[in-house]
């Protein structure tokens, strides 16, 4: 299973570190901070889709995937056709208006490559990003609320052993 | 390329997150996580941290000293060389002092910089014969320090970070620590609520991103914080909800305490502050029964002329409940910047000595002095704001200010800039032509904060070394080894014989008993520091008064205090409340955020907020352009129209112009300006 960033919503508190971390590692960020008036907000990166339309559109194959999953861009194959941006189902490959072609997150990857986390994660104060395994990630939290749970009905018996009692 | 990894201390806010400058042959080329050592950030940054390494390089840093050839504040200089530039202000200070005596010179020392180079400009200073030396703790923490040192006898922040976690309910008080301290929220606060069930209750007149995670929030009208206070106290006794071992044991005034609060009913309460009585006696019930219980105040609370007796009573209530001294507890206010405690500690106060003794405490003056082998002046110096009224009076003639802004930093600017075109003679230290700088006869380029080794005290009390990490540019030079270089050239060299920092740690080693232990070679080996107080290399306190509080006789004092209204309230002429705020992306004065691309870009201009029933009532739209004016002066803001804030208040972040608005009433106790509450009236601008 390819790893991913993953968004806790309710954690996020519109700091945008994770926005300047990424324009710190690649010039421009790539992943926005997006505020509502209710003060939620949403940081919003490349999902990087298991079947990515951006890939399949492609006329020059200068997207693909690599080794962890992250769909990556070959700026030597890009032409800047645009096809990525229309396809993409989150509106995230942008134009990069000074060479003209597409530019888009990574995963960080000459971060991966050292063995370290994609710079929006390292940053982000409240854990908001989480990068891994899907299974991991939802197996975290389906362990917390499982531990929460036998928590309580190991309570729960200790107390039925001093009613009988 | 010869790339390193030096690790450093964060040099915005006071939480003490550390990093590393990636180093390319005394380059800095940017920043990288540390997530190797035990650190209070857990390697975590927050948009100021991952971007700090922009403003180092930028265009505008000062590079050779620089002296006036306009008009003051017109910021035209030519560059002279630093023996030039240390000779005039040695003469020039020297000659200011024969004509009107020592008390005519003042200096402004600076949480921006090191503990080792506040405490030798406070040492020349007292060498220079006078006691005029202050920075701008009076500004954000000076009440918070006066209010708790009355009722404690310590002003710290009582726990570690990690306690926070374990506390059932957190009280955040005109704190908003989502934008001002972003890590400590999040490895923190956010955790103690999402994940351990914390209830948090914010007091606050703006909605902000963190009392979005509240249970309560109270919306007080700016500066009527205390009416909420003493209706909680009220609450407590007359609920009995108190710990009265606790307080029976450890404490002293309760019953004068009770009798003065009884009047402030949560009712009364309301009257004043505009919060519903139950909803103050839902949170006063909340905190009193948590169990354990986090108290943590700031600006909100502290820059107000009631400042000091709302931070009393806010302690009063931590002791009713019998919180301090248990894990699970945290009390304290949030200095601004990452050195503002350590820059307390070493004396740059006009009424304290290092080790914040009192100027009067004969047998620390005594061991002190033994130290130093010169006399230290007995009379009291002049506080910060204080300052700018001498000024204009004509007692004091010149100013020496260290990394320092206080033409953009203090109330009532228009005064202030009066001030300085005035001053017989200014000199300024500092990373950047500053406001300040504008106006000074003579300029001194400093290195910044990553260019130098140097000690920085968070607001948990941890003592961290940073390292040198990048060449400073041009001439530039750390500020202890110009303090050093002038003090030779005034004559007093014998009394500052230091080689390096390590120096003049160890000799702060010497001199403040706190932090004997923390020498530099602890620290060298310990990046994760340790906290004062630590007497000796082995030894830090991680919780205060465990045993006893720091009062003459180790009891709290539970002094009564009465209700007493903010310095300027509304009327019919001014309507509105005015209040300010911080934004996350922007640093204090702004002169190094505002000059850091990437935050400037996203917090690129100043707004104000204004409620959306008071913008229809007035007709203004969001975004239209609003004139917001005080009994001082006006300013032109872009509305933002929200229902974030309550009716009858304004607010706009303070990074820019705003202290042109402000008021210069001053705290009682603290001698504290109050810059968060104003009496306004607002008006769309046509056309």
């Amino acid at each position: 299973m390819s790893k991913k960033i993953f968004i806790d919503f309710k954690r996020c508190i519109a700091c945008k570190a994770c926005e300047v971390a990424c324009e710190m590692e690649h010039g421009e960020a790539r992943i926005r901070v997006f505020e509502f008036p209710d003060l939620t907000s949403v940081a919003f990166n490349c999902r990087h889709c298991e079947k990515a339309p951006c890939m399949e559109v492609c006329p020059v194959n200068a997207l693909s995937k690599d080794d962890d999953g992250a769909v990556v861009l070959d700026p030597l194959k890009c032409i800047g056709c645009l096809m990525c941006a229309v396809a993409c189902p989150f509106g995230i490959p942008k134009i990069d208006e000074y060479n003209k072609i597409m530019d888009k997150c990574d995963l960080c990857a000459h971060r991966r490559a050292e063995g370290k986390l994609p710079a929006c994660v390292s940053a982000c104060p409240t854990e908001a990003l989480k990068y891994g395994d899907i299974n991991d990630v939802l197996w975290a939290r389906e362990g917390k609320i499982v531990a929460e749970l036998k928590d309580i009905g190991d309570r729960t018996n200790v107390l039925e052993a001093y009613l009988i009692r | 390329m010869a790339e390193k990894l030096v690790p450093v201390v964060c040099p915005w806010c006071s939480v003490g997150c550390r990093f590393y400058i990636v180093n390319v042959n005394g380059y800095p080329k940017k920043i990288e996580f540390d997530y190797e050592h035990d650190t209070r950030n857990h390697g975590k940054l927050c948009p100021k941290g991952v971007s700090s390494f922009q403003y180092l390089r930028h265009p505008d840093r000062l590079k050779k000293p620089l002296k006036r050839v306009g008009e003051r504040g017109e910021g035209k200089f030519v560059e002279i060389s630093w023996e030039e530039a240390i000779r005039e202000i040695a003469q020039r200070l020297k000659e200011i002092k024969e004509k009107y005596g020592p008390e005519a010179l003042a200096f402004l020392g600076s949480e921006r910089c090191s503990i080792e180079e506040n405490y030798v400009l406070q040492k020349l200073a007292r060498a220079l014969g006078t006691n005029n030396i202050e920075y701008v703790c009076r500004m954000c923490q000076s009440t918070a320090v006066a209010g708790k040192g009355m009722v404690l006898g310590h002003p710290g922040l009582t726990n570690p970070f990690e306690d926070i976690l374990k506390a059932k309910v957190i009280v955040l008080w005109g704190y908003n620590p989502a934008a001002t301290n972003p890590v400590f929220f999040g490895q923190y606060i956010e955790k103690a609520i999402l994940d351990n069930g914390a209830k948090l209750i914010v007091i606050d007149p703006r909605k902000t991103k963190t009392a979005k995670y509240a249970d309560m929030h109270l919306q007080p009208y700016p500066g009527t914080d205390l009416a909420i206070a003493l209706a909680m106290l009220n609450v407590i006794i007359t609920q009995e909800l108190y710990d009265k071992d606790f307080v029976a044991e450890r404490a002293e005034g309760f019953e004068e305490l009770a009798k003065t609060v009884e009047k402030y009913t949560p009712e009364w309460a309301e009257k004043v502050s505009g919060v519903p009585a139950e909803l103050i006696r839902k949170a006063a019930i909340t905190f009193a029964t948590a169990g354990t219980a986090a108290l943590l105040t700031n600006e909100g609370v502290n820059q107000h002329a009631n400042g000091t007796r709302t931070v009393m009573a806010l302690t009063e209530m931590m002791v009713l409940c019998g919180y301090f001294g248990k894990e699970g507890v945290m009390s304290g206010a949030i200095p601004g910047a990452h050195n503002g405690m350590g820059a307390g500690l070493m004396g740059v106060e006009p009424e304290s000595l290092p080790g914040k003794f009192p100027l009067h405490a004969e047998e620390h003056r005594r061991r002190i002095e033994e130290v130093w082998g010169f006399k230290i002046p007995e009379k009291p110096g002049i506080t910060y704001v204080e300052m700018i009224d001498a000024i204009l009076e004509g007692k004091l003639k010149a100013l020496y200010v260290m990394g320092t802004n206080p033409a953009k930093a203090l109330p009532n600017l228009k005064k202030v800039e009066e001030a300085f075109k005035n001053i017989e003679f200014l000199v300024v230290q500092d990373i950047f032509l500053s406001e300040t700088a504008k106006y000074a006869d003579i300029v001194l380029p400093a290195a910044a904060w990553f260019e130098k080794d140097g000690t920085a005290i968070s607001f948990e009390r941890r003592v961290q070394r940073s390292f040198k990490a990048a060449d400073a540019p041009g001439e530039a030079k750390p500020d202890w080894e110009i303090i050093v270089m002038l003090a030779k050239e005034l004559g007093l060299g014998e009394y500052f014989n230091y080689s390096d920092v390590d120096d003049i740690l160890r000799e702060i080693n010497r001199t403040i008993p706190p932090l004997a232990g923390a020498t530099p070679e602890r620290l060298k080996k310990n990046l994760k520091g340790c906290m004062v107080p630590c007497p000796d290399e082995n030894t830090e306190v991680p919780r205060l008064f465990v045993q006893g509080f720091l009062t003459p006789n180790g009891k709290a004092q539970l002094i009564p205090v009465e209700y007493k209204e903010p310095g300027e309230v509304p009327d019919e002429e001014y309507p509105f409340w005015l209040t300010n705020y911080r934004l996350v992306g922007h640093f204090h004065t702004g002169t190094m955020s505002h000059r850091s691309k990437s935050l400037s870009k996203r917090w690129p201009e100043e707004y104000i907020e204004i409620n959306e029933n008071d913008a229809k009532r007035l007709g203004i739209k969001d975004g239209d352009l609003v004139r917001v004016e005080t009994r001082r002066t006006a300013l032109v803001f872009k509305a933002k129209v929200t229902p974030h804030i309550r009716e009858g208040v304004v607010a706009a972040p303070w990074h820019w112009d705003f202290n042109y608005l402000t008021t210069d009433v001053l705290d009682e106790y603290a001698k504290m300006p109050e810059l968060k509450t104003a009496a306004c009236r607002i008006s769309k601008v046509e056309g």
